[in-house]
């Protein structure tokens, strides 16, 4: 059989950086092709390429033997390469049939007037779904569909447009197990009928059950290509992950293991997020809280600070049982929480960088209300020093800093709050590798001054870099605890994936 | 430099311009009594101005305000009716001045608990009381003006005091009050945390609820203030009067700089803004200009100030 995509020393450089490097392969018609790979590993771009948002540094691209440039989406979408992204693109109050046909709905002339043919669109609607086995109403509004529907209809828009080649990033990330079933049903049924797919997944299991090949690519290289069927999941995580070199901790110098604990978690549960989720933090800890997307680690820690609810459970701060937590209550009891992402939840991207860094202690600074900015400067100035946060001054807006900066002015702001527990939510994300270092050596000198942390990374490594103690978590439950010291990377990779 | 300055202070400049213009062209402006006149005309405006920029930066609005000036004077001018036989007519004024100000401040709590419970945006609940508050000043006073107050009561809203309009005080307090609030207190720097970005807000634990609905309940209160110095004015309780008024108060504080979007937003900038509608309003009529053309002048005003707004922001952010 002759391949329906290969590539021959593709190559993307951003900069410096090299995104993908010479990257050769042949990919084989109506096979499920999987995609592995950490984040930054050059999986998405070269999605983006074979999808025309982008365009490689050097190498060729060659569709069905015949060498493609693509200077655009529309280029790719001409060859028949169709993409389904990872965020619906679907408008929420309009119907199914007017998504799957947007801004091309058939039309016909009725007395000289241009009008759309709604018949027509239906019909053409209806014969897409019942070849695709689909069983879902063509006139409902998009916003009363779950969201398995959502993706079903997005992936029927991309077959609507009959691509050769489909590339799918991440479809199951917001799915629930039974849509996630429903998903590969309408995959398989479309692979027999000649479609070859590109698939990305963060979720190993998947794998085994749809791809027929993986491949690999680690740090922009490509590691290697192999037939599923013959091959294990652990093969795959030790080609995804290599000899990984670990950061090491400064050691301790009490033992953290004897300390009391400052938070105690009995039962919490809010379903379906988490249930029953119990746990201790001691003093001076970094505990960290594993899991993939999904498996309510965020959710947990916003319930124990008080930014969502919950149903049942007990929280215990520093010996004191808190029944209804609410941010406000929780930061004058000591907690402070840099949320998952800085730019929704975690600054003001128009507000000074001096604003940004006193937010969270304005009650604390202000006892009876009234402040002016020489109360707040020395906060400011201390964090800009300590974090080491590069300014020109404090006062320009915080969305003049790189992501890195932007991460230490939210820390910075919460330990303005003299906080005695810190929740750092993601704290790497969207950041370069040396302010990383900054932030995980910022997390280590709070906990060598006593303060406790709970740590939650999606880049499983850093969580082996960072904390004195795992705990795992999946699909919202609490699965057991680890130990980094003793663990390695593909052990805790499959203990998130599979349980321990 | 030149360019600089007017980037940093682009509404004053314009202000000085057009005012030094008037001064040369326009036949009376110049006159201490005119200026006087320039004063008293944006005071009651000015001062519900004020608090409209703490509703505005705080990422809300109120559109009831208009009818709140005519509702509150008609409470006042109502109880004082029924008071002044056996209070006498100071204390019975000073009794439906504060009913008015404990309704209207209520009115404003109530607004933004509706928002915060049923996530009703404030353009809706306030669009529906702009009516209510219009329908129950006409129940007061069944559709007439009471003509409750002693002629002294004229005072307040039309009494001169050093050779300067009474009211103009007041203004200077609410101004000075708010700049206060909004510049040296923790309200003052929620409200534009809560208007810049509510769940950075929220997470940092500020109460972004008790922050909203604090301004316009405030909002409320300064809305009965302007309503009380208008009944002195005009020495009535009149459910017509002030009719309008919502959109030169916003009008104002959008003219000074005030982002709809909330969180950016300066009281300083709301003075500029009242000023400028003011003097514009008085200069035109002095230079003879008919009153259709000032209303159409008025609102490319608006459109003008905004789009200069965000020229300039963005040209800021390039450099």
């Amino acid at each position: 059989m002759s391949a329906i995509v290969e590539t021959q020393g593709l190559t993307k450089m951003y900069g410096n950086v090299v995104a993908l490097d010479d990257f050769s392969h042949k990919f084989e018609p109506a096979h499920i092709h999987a995609l592995m790979g950490k984040n930054g590993s050059g999986k998405s771009t070269l999605v983006k390429m074979l999808s025309g948002v982008t365009q490689p540094t050097s190498g060729t691209m060659m569709l069905n033997g015949r060498q493609v440039e693509f200077k655009s989406p529309q280029d790719a979408f001409e060859a028949n390469i169709v993409t389904v992204h990872q965020e619906l693109s679907l408008v929420p109050d309009l119907s199914v049939t007017e998504n799957i046909f947007l801004g091309r709905l058939p039309r016909t002339r009725t007395l000289g007037i241009d009008r759309i043919n709604w018949g027509q669109a239906r019909l053409q609607t209806e014969e897409l779904f019942t070849r695709m086995g689909l069983n879902i109403d063509p006139k409902a509004t998009i916003s009363r569909l779950s969201v398995g529907q959502q993706q079903t209809v997005e992936i029927a828009k991309a077959m609507s447009f009959n691509p050769t080649l489909l590339l799918l990033d991440e479809p199951t990330s917001a799915l629930a197990t039974k849509e996630v079933e429903m998903l590969f049903g309408l995959l398989r049924n479309l692979k027999d009928q000649g479609v070859t797919m590109m698939y990305i997944s963060h979720r190993m299991s998947e794998l085994a059950e749809i791809a027929d090949t993986v491949t690999v690519l680690r740090d922009g290289k490509h590691v290697g290509s192999i037939e599923m069927a013959a091959s294990s999941l652990d093969t795959v995580v030790d080609m995804m992950f290599g000899d990984v070199a670990r950061a090491t901790r400064p050691a301790r110098s009490t033992d953290i293991s004897k300390k009391n604990p400052i938070l105690q978690v009995k039962g919490l549960t809010r379903a379906p997020a988490f249930e029953d989720i119990s746990f201790d933090l001691r003093r001076g800890e970094v505990l960290g809280l594993a899991g993939m997307l999904g498996a309510g680690r965020t959710e947990v820690l916003r319930a124990i600070f008080g930014a969502d609810p919950h149903d049942a459970g007990e929280i215990i701060m520093d010996g004191q049982v808190v029944d209804t937590p609410a941010p406000g209550s929780m930061v004058d009891l000591g907690l402070g929480y840099t949320p998952e992402n800085r730019k929704e939840g975690g600054l003001v991207q128009a507000h000074s960088i001096h604003n940004n860094l006193s937010m969270a202690s304005l009650s604390k600074l202000a006892p009876r209300g009234i402040i002016t900015k020489a109360v707040e400067a020395p906060g400011v100035a201390k964090q800009i020093e300590q974090l080491q946060i590069k300014v020109d001054s404090p006062a320009l807006p915080v969305s003049s800093l790189s992501g890195g900066n932007q991460q230490k002015v939210v820390i910075g702001n919460w330990l303005n709050t003299d906080p005695k527990i810190m929740f750092f939510d993601e704290p790497s994300r969207g950041v370069d590798v040396h302010a990383k270092q900054q932030i995980f050596q910022i997390i280590w000198e709070q906990a060598a001054t006593g303060l406790s942390s709970i740590f939650v990374s999606t880049e499983l490594e850093e969580m082996l870099e960072v904390c004195d103690r795992i705990l795992v978590m999946k699909e919202g439950r609490l699965l057991g605890e680890i130990d980094p010291s003793k663990t390695t990377l593909t052990e805790l990779y499959t203990a998130c994936m599979e349980g321990l | 430099m030149a360019l600089s300055l007017f980037r940093r202070y682009p509404m004053e400049i314009i202000l000085v311009c057009m005012y030094t213009y008037l001064m040369l062209a326009a036949p009376g402006f110049a006159t201490l009594d005119n200026q006087m006149n320039v004063l008293r005309n944006i005071t009651m405006q000015g001062i519900i101005a004020f608090g409209m920029t703490m509703v505005i930066v705080s990422g809300e609005i109120d559109l009831s305000v208009g009818s709140g000036v005519a509702f509150s004077g008609c409470v006042t001018a109502w109880v004082a009716r029924a008071l002044t036989d056996m209070l006498g007519p100071w204390p019975a004024i000073t009794i439906g001045a504060i009913a008015a100000m404990v309704i209207l401040f209520l009115v404003g709590v109530l607004t933004g608990k509706v928002r915060q419970h049923f996530n009703m945006p404030t353009f809706i609940t306030t669009l529906g009381l702009l009516t209510v508050l219009s329908g129950a000043a006409n129940l007061i006073t069944d559709g007439f003006p009471i003509t409750s107050f002693p002629f002294q009561f004229n005072f307040l809203g039309a009494g001169i005091l050093f050779g300067i309009p009474f009211p103009v005080y007041i203004f200077a307090a609410v101004f000075g009050f708010v700049y206060f609030l909004m510049n040296y207190t923790s309200f003052g720097r929620a409200l534009y945390a809560v208007g810049g970005n509510l769940e950075a807000a929220r997470l940092s634990g500020i109460d972004v609820w008790k922050t909203k609905t604090l301004a316009l309940g405030i909002t409320g209160v300064l809305t009965a203030i302007a309503g009380v110095l208008i009944a002195s004015q005009i020495l009535s309780g009149s459910a017509s009067a002030a009719r309008g008024w919502e959109l030169d108060v916003i009008s104002a504080v959008i003219i000074g700089g005030t982002s709809l979007f909330g969180g950016k937003g300066t009281v300083r900038g709301t003075l500029i803004g009242v000023l400028f509608l003011g003097i514009i309003v008085n200069g035109m009529t002095l230079l003879n200009v008919s009153e259709y053309w000032q209303l159409v002048v008025r609102g490319g005003l608006i459109i003008g100030a905004v789009l200069l707004n965000h020229a300039l922001d963005r040209s800021t952010v390039k450099h």
